[in-house]
């Protein structure tokens, strides 16, 4: 008797699960996944933008720092997760890095892309004293003198494979150009401090890591590598202003795993869309000198898919992967 | 210096209600924090950054100081009671500390920590708020030469940490560079013995390695003795605690290794990459190099845990001075505080000593605080912490084996470091059987990505010409230094041998 009881309820709740599955969701808290560890900028941009979509979904979420493998465990566990709405995560620019390093099998097409949250453009930064020195001014002499000493300018760029690192090898892809990247394990910070030091001539890092020596005047911001100026150096030309059409940049975005009913992405995506203009997201992101730079589905998984072009080709360009 | 400023800042800061309240709120979580292993100091100040938005900048500062400072002093607890480092600075504090606790002096272990920590601390402090400028303008001579050398020099202290045998010692710490030799190489990323298993890919995880020596193998052992019978699984200790802070006799004893424990912290804090895990065993070298009595070192005296908890808490004040002055932070709590900086429109480096001294100041009297404050927490702790030791074996070697596997897994989420924990847990078992020292593993695995990385760029950045070493003189001085210290090391190590055989003929008679 008390078996029977117990498979007749098991049914009724089964069924009553089903039937409530997708009618109206979300009816419980979400599971974030963040591929990097807590305290980052990813972390700090997803923690915050949670926040916001918790205004509009009415459920708590719960954000899941799953590390380790360079960011490739959090990428994965994210396309492996049930596709019940109940999991989704932050993707990251090192994603189309992955396949090309035999690191992991997943690429942008084992996901679907909701939205991009935030780009953080490169900037190209170069030791004052050595710009002095030299006769670099401007963007234009830097690119002749790289021209005229080839493999002689040392650029920083954080650790390796890294979207700065990475970043080097798309400017002399696109530049023309042949310099020598050096690795920084330690992060921006410490390439920053590298370039202020003389030890290398410059970085290119993100315009908010190099602020600190740039206002210091150890450094000398040449272009910012976006098609917008940088709301913190606003006397900085881009590098398109001064006649390179150079675009370079880390970026964020949420993603679900593939086979996510219809439904719950339309919902997830309308809440997005809202929670990107909370007021208390964009003046968080303003402070952590992120940039909100929104894409919807359709445009962001457009532009994931000329980023997994991209970023190969400037990884050949560095040495990390073979041609 | 502004010794106005200074006061008012120092007064302003001390006398806000809410300040207090934040900082102390800090030092309890970080201190809880730091005596669990597998939490850290660094994931303390993480996961509360979201909590002190809605916070003024010093109050935040405050409370994410107090963590830090307390993680620093929470380390040495799990290391001493159970030989698990709640927190990698806390590693060379078992050296002295286990054995410490094992004589049944547990509580009197918890209190030289604590004193030791706060006095290094204040040292930091202090450092820090006179020497900051100064102390910036060395920092910024470090450059890949000066710091491969630097781990080159921290590397020559293996042989005094490692016990009776120097060969053994370096058994260990080559099979330590091996294990760091494991995932993605530093520069261009090639795949370095990982099998094709994922997980391998980003390397060992520190922290689990870390469980596994020490806490999981000893756990083990214990099981062995309860086994072969050379323990009683109702073993339990009955030490009293008669007081909180040390005596005037044991201060009388270690004020030597607190102050210089504390300068050696303070100036590899210092050091942008450089942090506490390293200073504490070049503090621990460095006191037992120049002890009348090196035979003692690693037998359980205080000298011990002051040289190792002096230095792990001055490294907080080192650790701010080039975040505060360049903008780099020395170490990962300081990279999380740095972020927290930038959020509240204040940009650390070069300019905040000209546009935002008032603030600086009032850090430098925060700092002050969350010493003081995890002072204060520890006295309340000590009897509390200490009463774990008081357990039976048979009920303290489960609750040490499920907590330090929790804390394997927390540190990633990840199952996979349960595995490397067990791993090691069986290795650091089977080297403590074999009488190879485990501490050299440690030192090893923390220095060895610094060597590679250091080395690696150097050489691409001379065209390969190891000799243009020869230009950088505070790296030349560094590498004299630790070719000396290894001579050094090889005649103290000969002395102990002739004390302990001089010793054992004496009890002989």
């Amino acid at each position: 008797m008390k078996k029977l009881l117990a498979i007749l309820l098991a049914v009724v709740m089964v069924v009553c699960l089903s039937a409530t599955a997708f009618a109206d969701y979300p009816d419980k808290g979400i599971n974030v996944i963040c591929p990097w560890g807590a305290g980052g900028g990813t972390d700090n941009c997803l923690r915050a933008f949670c926040a916001a979509l918790e205004k509009q979904l009415g459920v708590t979420l719960t954000v899941d720092n799953l590390t380790g493998a360079g960011g490739v465990i959090g990428h994965e566990a994210i396309a492996d997760a049930e596709p019940d709405g109940y999991t989704f995560g932050m993707i990251t620019w090192e994603l189309p890095s992955y396949l090309p390093q035999d690191m992991s099998e997943y690429t942008y097409e084992s996901y679907i892309p909701l939205c991009r949250v935030n780009t953080d453009a490169s900037a190209i930064t170069v030791n004052t004293k050595w710009a002095a020195d030299n006769g670099v001014t401007d963007l234009a002499s830097f690119i002749a003198y790289c021209k005229d000493h080839p493999g002689e300018v040392t650029m920083g760029g954080s650790s390796s494979g890294s979207v700065w690192h990475v970043g080097g090898g798309y400017l002399m892809n696109a530049a023309g150009i042949d310099i020598k990247m050096i690795t920084y394990s330690d992060g921006a910070a410490s390439a920053a401090k590298a370039a202020a030091q003389g030890e290398i001539t410059g970085v290119t890092i993100s315009a908010a890591e190099a602020r600190s020596f740039v206002e210091a005047g150890d450094l000398t911001m040449l272009g910012i590598m976006s098609a917008e100026r940088n709301s913190v150096f606003p006397d900085v030309p881009t590098c398109q202003e001064e006649g390179y059409d150079l675009i370079w940049g880390t970026w964020r975005g949420l993603a679900l795993p593939l086979g996510t009913d219809e439904e719950v992405v339309k919902v997830l995506s309308d809440a997005c869309a809202a929670a990107i203009e909370d007021p208390d997201f964009v003046e968080f992101m303003k402070n952590a000198g992120q940039t909100i730079s929104y894409l919807n589905a359709e445009e962001y998984t457009e532009f994931l898919a000329q980023e997994t072009e991209n970023v190969p080709a400037a990884m050949v360009a560095v040495g990390l992967i073979e041609e | 210096m502004d010794w106005n400023l200074l006061f008012s800042s120092y007064s302003n800061v001390f006398l806000d209600p809410q300040v207090l309240l934040m900082t102390l709120l800090g030092a309890v979580g970080g201190v809880l924090l730091g005596a669990i292993p597998g939490m850290t100091a660094t994931m303390g100040v993480a996961l509360l950054i979201p909590f002190s938005f809605g916070m003024d900048l010093i109050p935040s500062i405050g409370l994410l100081l107090g963590i830090y400072c307390g993680g620093m002093y929470g380390g040495s607890i799990s290391a001493i009671l159970i030989h698990a480092p709640g927190t990698p600075s806390a590693a060379a504090t078992l050296l002295d500390g286990y054995p410490m606790a094992q004589k049944g002096e547990a509580g009197r272990a918890l209190s030289v920590a604590m004193f030791s920590s706060f006095c290094g601390g204040v040292i930091g402090a202090l450092i820090m708020t006179f020497l900051s400028p100064l102390v910036a303008k060395v920092a910024m001579k470090f450059t890949s030469a000066e710091m491969l050398m630097l781990a080159v020099f921290g590397l020559s202290v293996i042989i005094s940490i490692s016990g009776k045998s120097i060969s053994k010692g370096l058994i260990s710490a080559f099979f330590g560079m091996l294990l760091c030799t494991i995932g993605l190489d530093p520069t261009y990323s090639k795949q370095r013995f990982t099998f094709g298993v994922t997980s391998l890919k980003g390397g060992l995880s520190f922290i689990p390695v870390l469980i596994g020596l020490f806490a999981i193998a000893e756990v083990i052992a214990g099981v062995e003795r309860i086994i072969a019978g050379h323990e009683s699984a109702y073993a339990k200790s009955n030490e009293k605690i008669t007081r909180v802070l040390p005596d005037g006799k044991t201060i009388g004893q270690i004020w030597p290794n607190i102050f210089s424990g504390g300068i050696i912290g303070t100036f590899i804090g210092a050091i942008p990459g450089a942090g506490g895990d390293i200073a504490v065993f070049v503090s621990y070298a460095f006191n037992k190099g120049v002890s009348k009595h090196p035979e003692k070192w690693g037998t359980g005296i205080p000298n011990g845990v002051a040289a190792t908890e002096s230095a792990n808490n001055g490294c907080s004040g080192g650790a701010m001075i080039p975040l505060l002055s360049l903008g780099v932070p020395g170490d990962s709590v300081t990279a999380i505080l740095l972020g927290a900086f930038i959020m509240k429109g204040i940009q650390p480096g070069p300019m905040m000593y000209v546009s935002e001294l008032p603030t600086v100041y009032k850090v430098f009297a925060a700092l002050m605080l969350a010493n003081l404050a995890m002072l204060l927490v520890g006295c309340a702790g000590v009897r509390i912490f200490a009463k774990i030791v008081s357990l039976e074996k048979r009920m303290l070697y489960p609750i040490i084996l499920v907590v330090s596997l929790l804390g394997a897994f927390a540190i990633n989420k990840n199952v996979y470091d349960v595995g490397v924990c067990v791993f090691f847990g069986v290795i650091g078992w089977l080297m403590n059987k074999y009488e190879f020292p485990l501490s050299p593993i440690l030192l090893a695995l923390i220095l060895g990505p610094m060597c590679e990385q250091n080395f690696v760029r150097f050489m691409d950045l001379n065209q390969g010409n190891f000799g243009a070493i020869l230009n950088y003189p505070i790296a030349v001085g560094f590498f004299v230094v630790a070719v000396g210290v290894v001579i050094f090391s090889i005649f103290n190590q000969k002395k102990i041998e002739r004390r302990e055989k001089a010793n054992k003929a004496a009890a002989a008679e």
